[in-house]
């Protein structure tokens, strides 16, 4: 790990080069305004600017680091400081006792860091909200009191004092300007992994699990695995600045190494700048921290506890008053005016958009197979002995009447019930039959589905929504758009294209689910009730969509309520009632069916029809 | 042998300060389903509170509860009427950062007006130990356990019996049904988070006698409380109180079997364990995390 100031962070991969990234504002800004942090303590030469700016940078960059779980994967851990102080004991003691550097101790310790970050997040990721961070702050407080418990290993309470070699090799030095050569590199690795996070599909799919989990599961993401690799990069990040802020501070004590007030003070900078964004993290790490420092250093013991109650009173003003943090709310606006600076306002090249996947498989093969479902809820069979078989290419419409149990059936057979009892097979795309076991999986396999009570991602546009769908078959980002930007052509969402997913009315909304459903370019498309909420053109262009999709080979199944619409778009009906199949086949046949009428307008009317 | 039943002992000694501390947790999240995590700090202003009135007008500690049961409730109030119910309907997120903020603001004013100095308030009869059957426990410890059983008791029956304890617990069941019905939820909220406040402001004239109030007095506190909380299902006042008992026997024996400053290594395990394989609590009393 060498320092090397000239990093852009900021520089997309994009082809053009350095000097068409560095002549964009947004770069040569962000470049700016980093060196300044380097610059200006260095200008000074003033030791106590150089301690403040070396504070600055770790916790920015440790505030980093937490807003990739905290912010973009949304797990509020309140315990990250456990991560740190592994870092700094690991690196520590590996130099106390084996002589070892802590450029090398510090990866060992990262190493552990994610483990430990593995081993925590697998159980306690299925935790809702607060759940989660009290399950953090008690891992943290373990750690701790082990940390104290320990003597022989640690130095318990009392303490560790790194040996003081000094020199690069030791990472202890007598030019305090050194410290801050590696803090700010530091800085930029971790902003740097915070952008890559950020533009990639984890970054996309971080959001879309933090969103909406099922709605993230039907894309086919695996949920925990995501924010799995969220929590290894995080904890290895915030091990690396613990190991160096350990060799900095030159002294270690588990109350200030796994510090539950210190742990809070990270996640708020990420929150006064603006959960889940790149620059908000250092941009409310040097709001703060230099007014705390500051006042420690001019009031001295006067003011104890004086940074810890202006901290505290900053983030209940700042839940009230700008939830979305600085740059969530002042970021666009700033953004705007710099794109304005010379050599803004430039536009990415339009992408052609990849080949489809090419749907194999022979015409009419049976491609899903769903055996004897039974569906319980304590006392309620909502799915009977269902078999349904499903052929490659038809359309099969699935009708009844509200309660029969037609989503339950679909909830089974994307992934996200488990039957009571019965088997399902979906063709793989070897051609053999699989039965996968979760949603994800089955989204995979190329299964797609739609749900009756829409689930958008609020907080992304139209174009990224679908772009959650395509990045299952296109994990490069600027391929899934460009996929999500077909899409939306097709279902007639282009116009809307950057609008706010929440914003969007109900029969839009309808068709986003469709569409994101389509990017995901599944074998099998499973509608519900996508034409409810639509006026009549929608529904007259939704039935012709659903005619121009199976027409490129996919097999569709619909729950609808539209009579009308599934009987002339169906090529097959399947009736259930009460969760049993009691009518199947050609549509014609079907609503002539005696047991059929009855179950949707009841015996007597049967009866007084005469059938 | 001896040593064990006075572990015992000991161990239902705790739990009942660990149960009085939590009923108001448990009250708060049943009803406005949000976690407090200053809660532990309301318990440090009732200490301060008590500590102020035994040294400026000499008054005892249990006489003191009226005054500081009446401050909490209103701070209480305060609390939701300022901070939570404007953010009752963001993101949970946000909620969590404005009770955390509030819960680093209140401990830092602690330490700008008192320092760290430990206060005590001097009460030599409610520290008088009397002893039964070879048991030793201190009057102090006797008192908690009546006043716990009573607030529970006492909290029950009025939940049972009132016309407001019917709305509060319509409220917590389904909110927006006890708004269709005509129950002023914002109302019920308040007088919730009140009542679960002044139920710290107790807490906090029984535990003055037998712990000096520091800034970071409620910070340990209120971790067992959640452990209690969670172990009791946490919403189930008879959950928690079972909770405070099974903690407090936990921490009575493992700090003599195990290690006296690992027990909280041992309860908080016991905490992660049950949120993650039993989240609807030990005794499947309350609903649980959901």
């Amino acid at each position: 790990m060498t320092h090397d100031a000239t990093t852009a962070p900021a520089a997309p991969a994009s082809a053009g080069g350095l000097l068409s990234a560095l002549t964009r504002p947004q770069v040569y800004m962000s470049l700016l305004a980093l060196s300044s942090i380097l610059l200006i303590p260095l200008i000074s030469g003033s030791p106590f600017l150089i301690h403040v700016f070396v504070t600055i940078c770790v916790f920015a960059a440790l505030s980093s680091a937490w807003n990739i779980v905290g912010g973009y994967a949304g797990q509020l851990s309140l315990g990250h400081m456990m991560f740190y102080g592994i870092g700094a004991y690991t690196t520590a003691l590996l130099v106390q006792h084996f002589g070892l550097t802590p450029w090398i101790g510090m990866w060992v310790g990262a190493v552990i860091a994610a483990t430990v970050g593995v081993a925590i997040g697998y159980p306690c990721f299925r935790l809702r909200g607060p759940f989660f961070s009290l399950s953090t702050i008690a891992f943290l407080e373990v750690i701790r009191l082990l940390a104290i418990h320990f003597v022989g290993f640690t130095g318990g309470s009392a303490g560790l004092i790194v040996p003081l070699q000094i020199g690069w090799k030791w990472m202890v030095f007598t030019d305090k300007a050194n410290y801050l050569f590696i803090a700010f590199a530091l800085l930029l690795i971790c902003m740097a992994a915070s952008l890559m996070v950020r533009r990639s599909r984890l970054g996309f799919y971080l959001t879309a699990v933090r969103e909406r989990e099922d709605a993230a599961l039907a894309a086919g993401i695996d949920n925990s695995g995501v924010k799995l690799k969220a929590v290894i990069i995080s904890a290895m990040l915030t091990a690396l600045i613990g190991a160096f802020h350990a060799m900095y501070l030159t002294f270690l004590e588990p109350a200030t190494m796994f510090s539950l007030g210190t742990s809070i003070e990270v996640a708020m900078f990420s929150l006064i700048g603006g959960l889940g964004t790149v620059a908000g993290p250092l941009l409310g790490t040097v709001l703060v921290v230099p007014l705390a420092e500051l006042a420690r250093g001019w009031l001295g013991a006067q003011a104890n506890g004086l940074h810890g109650f202006v901290y505290g009173t900053v983030l209940v003003l700042i839940t009230l008053t700008l939830p979305a943090g600085l740059v969530g709310t002042f970021g666009p606006a700033v953004s705007r005016w710099i794109d304005r600076l010379p050599g803004g306002g430039r536009r990415e090249a339009l992408r052609i958009a990849p080949a489809l996947r090419t749907l194999g498989g022979t015409k009419g093969e049976t491609i899903l197979e769903a055996k004897d479902l039974v569906m319980k809820f304590g006392g309620l069979t909502a799915t009977d002995n269902v078999s349904v078989s499903l052929k490659r290419g038809e359309i099969l419409g699935i009708i009844g009447p509200n309660g029969a149990g037609k989503t339950t059936l679909f909830n089974q057979i994307s992934g996200f019930l488990t039957p009571t009892s019965g088997t399902i097979a979906v063709r793989g795309h070897d051609g053999t039959m699989v039965s996968p076991t979760a949603a994800d999986a089955f989204a995979r396999l190329g299964v797609g589905r739609t749900f009756q009570i829409v689930q958008p991602f609020g907080g992304l546009s139209v174009i990224e929504n679908i772009m959650i769908g395509a990045f299952l078959r296109h994990p490069g980002v600027e391929d899934a758009r460009a996929v999500a930007l077909r899409v939306a052509a097709v279902v007639g969402l282009l116009d809307v294209k950057d609008v706010e997913a929440r914003n969007l009315p109900i029969g839009a909304l309808k068709r986003l689910e469709v569409a994101r459903t389509l990017a995901g370019e599944p074998d099998i498309l499973l509608l519900d009730e996508v034409m409810a909420g639509q006026n009549q053109t929608d529904t007259m262009g939704m039935v012709e969509l659903i005619r121009s999709i199976r027409d490129t080979g996919v097999t569709v199944i619909a729950i609808e309520h539209n009579m009308q619409a599934i009987m002339s778009l169906s090529d097959r009906i399947v009736v259930i009632d009460s969760g049993r199949v009691i009518a199947e086949g050609d549509p014609k046949e079907v609503v002539k069916n005696r047991k059929v009428i009855e179950a949707y307008l009841g015996e007597d009317f049967v009866d007084a029809q005469g059938f | 042998m001896d040593v064990f039943i006075q572990l015992i002992v000991n161990g239902i000694m705790l739990g009942s300060m660990y149960a009085i501390i939590s009923v108001g947790l448990t009250l708060i999240f049943g009803v406005v389903r949000v976690v407090n995590f200053a809660h532990g700090e309301l318990l440090m202003v009732g200490m301060y509170a008590v500590y102020l009135l035994f040294a400026k007008f000499g008054l005892h500690p249990y006489a003191s509860a009226v005054p500081v049961v009446i401050l909490l409730f209103c701070l209480g109030m305060a609390i939701q009427r300022f901070i939570i119910q404007p953010l009752l309907n963001a993101d949970e997120h946000i909620q969590i950062f404005a009770t955390v903020g509030l819960s680093t603001a209140l401990v830092n004013l602690a330490l700008m007006l008192f320092g760290a100095d430990l206060y005590s308030v001097s009460a030599p009869d409610v520290r008088r130990s009397v002893t039964f059957a070879g048991n030793t426990v201190l009057v102090g410890q006797l008192v908690m356990l009546g006043a716990s059983i009573l607030l529970v008791g006492g909290l029950h029956a009025f939940m049972q019996t009132t016309a407001l304890g019917r709305a509060i617990r319509a409220t917590a069941q389904n909110r927006n049904a006890a708004l269709l019905m005509g129950v002023r939820v914002d109302r019920i909220y308040l007088v919730s988070f009140g009542l679960g406040a002044a139920c710290v402001g107790l807490a906090s004239a029984l535990v003055s006698p037998l712990f000096p109030a520091t800034p970071t007095v409620g910070t340990y506190f209120v971790l067992t409380a959640f452990v209690v909380v969670v172990l009791g299902g946490m919403r189930s006042m008879y959950g928690a109180f079972a909770g405070a008992m099974i903690i407090g026997l936990v921490d009575s024996l493992s700090a003599y079997y195990i290690a006296p400053d690992l027990k909280e290594v041992v309860y908080f395990a016991i905490f992660i364990l049950i949120l993650i394989f039993k989240p609807t609590g030990l005794f499947g009393f309350g609903r649980g995390t959901e």
